[in-house]
């Protein structure tokens, strides 16, 4: 047990923060984004004996979020608000700035997105490989550039429409 | 115009923190559940307590009718069946832990929901009858020598009382159980699904 203890610190430790990223740019809400990386870190703790090393640990954590961030909010029946968004600026007036007003601007796009599209940008942006997105998103490479093309360029005109540029 | 390189950087530059490590997170999983497991706690102490002081009131005190014995004995072993199968329904839930054992807890916990329903419905108004009838016993002697307005006074209060319990208590307590085990039936059943879909 202390074993499993051990290896589940060391997995929290080295993804917990990509993956409450993740969840932060689904829902654009601290706290969902935490009850949602709990929902993610148990599903993990729970079934660490079933992962096989067919993947990477990484790529398998990442899909238990998307799956977790699908189904949390289809269950919840909450979609990402404009205001959820706009908190990011309001309850941080101290650290009110031109930058975080254009971080505001981006998750408002991204919540603008369909749910799958917010998810695949998310991993985009952080710069995970194609080959790992293809995997966690069960769409093929081929059909996941095309689609990751035409989000960036969603996403791109979105933030641009916000920003009144 | 902006470039999707900007955004990027955009998201790069915005740094999130955590803010819970890996044994915090497990043990407020583990928080929620004890939340149930120490109100069931707490429902079974205050039946030991009423069982002891109405024990002690059987043993100490000299009453001399038949009818307040047999009422007060009524209403001993009413309190006395309820807490034990008060204590079998915790045990149900006490059994597992849901971060080590997820699947047999979940089972658990909605046994846990089905009986607290029985308890509070079918076998509710037999603990009522029991108390109704423990008590019109107790109180043959005990109000017999008060002066009919206090005999009305605390008639009417323990049928007023009694009501109330049966009724907007029962219904309240009822109500407000099953929303949050219903709502930790959810968040577990939807933590087990993606692994059973898998499966």
């Amino acid at each position: 047990m202390e074993q499993k203890d051990q290896l589940f610190k060391q997995i929290f430790d080295t993804n917990s923060k990509k993956i409450f990223h993740l969840c932060y740019g689904y829902t654009g809400d601290e706290d969902s984004a935490n009850d949602l990386l709990q929902e993610t870190f148990l599903k993990v703790w729970q079934n660490l004996d079933k992962f096989r090393n067919k993947s990477l640990i990484s790529t398998w954590i990442y899909r238990i979020a998307v799956n977790t961030c699908l189904t949390y909010l289809r269950s919840e029946k909450r979609q990402a608000k404009d205001e959820l968004t706009d908190n990011i600026i309001e309850n941080r007036p101290e650290e009110f700035s031109e930058k975080n007003e254009q971080v505001a601007l981006l998750y408002k796009s991204i919540s603008k997105l369909e749910e799958n599209d917010r998810l695949i940008i998310t991993m985009v942006l952080d710069e995970l490989p194609y080959n790992e997105i293809a995997d966690i998103s069960g769409i093929s490479e081929g059909n996941l550039r095309v689609k990751i093309h035409r989000i960036k360029q969603k996403l791109t005109e979105l933030y641009n429409q916000h920003a009144g540029i | 115009m902006q470039e999707f390189d900007h955004i990027q950087s955009l998201w790069q530059s915005h740094s999130v923190e955590v803010k819970i490590s890996s044994e915090e997170m497990l043990l407020q999983a583990k928080k929620e559940v004890s939340g149930i497991k120490t109100r069931s706690l707490l429902n079974i102490f205050g039946m030991m307590i009423s069982f002891a002081a109405l024990v002690a009131l059987l043993i100490f005190f000299p009453f001399t009718s038949w009818t307040t014995q047999a009422g007060l004995s009524i209403i001993i072993i009413a309190i006395a069946v309820s807490t034990f199968i008060l204590y079998k329904d915790y045990k149900i839930i006490s059994r597992n832990d849901f971060t080590q054992h997820p699947k047999e807890f979940l089972s658990q916990l909605k046994i846990y929901q089905l009986n607290k329903f029985s308890i509070y419905n079918k076998l509710y108004w037999f603990y009522a009858a029991a108390l109704c009838l423990g008590f019109i016993l107790y109180f043959y002697e005990m109000l017999n020598n008060l002066d009919l307005w206090f005999q009305i006074g605390i008639s009417a209060f323990t049928i007023f009382w009694m009501a109330l319990c049966a009724t907007f208590l029962r219904k309240a307590y009822l109500k407000r159980e099953k929303e949050r085990l219903d709502l930790l039936i959810e968040k577990f059943e939807r933590i087990s699904s993606q692994f059973k879909e898998q499966a």
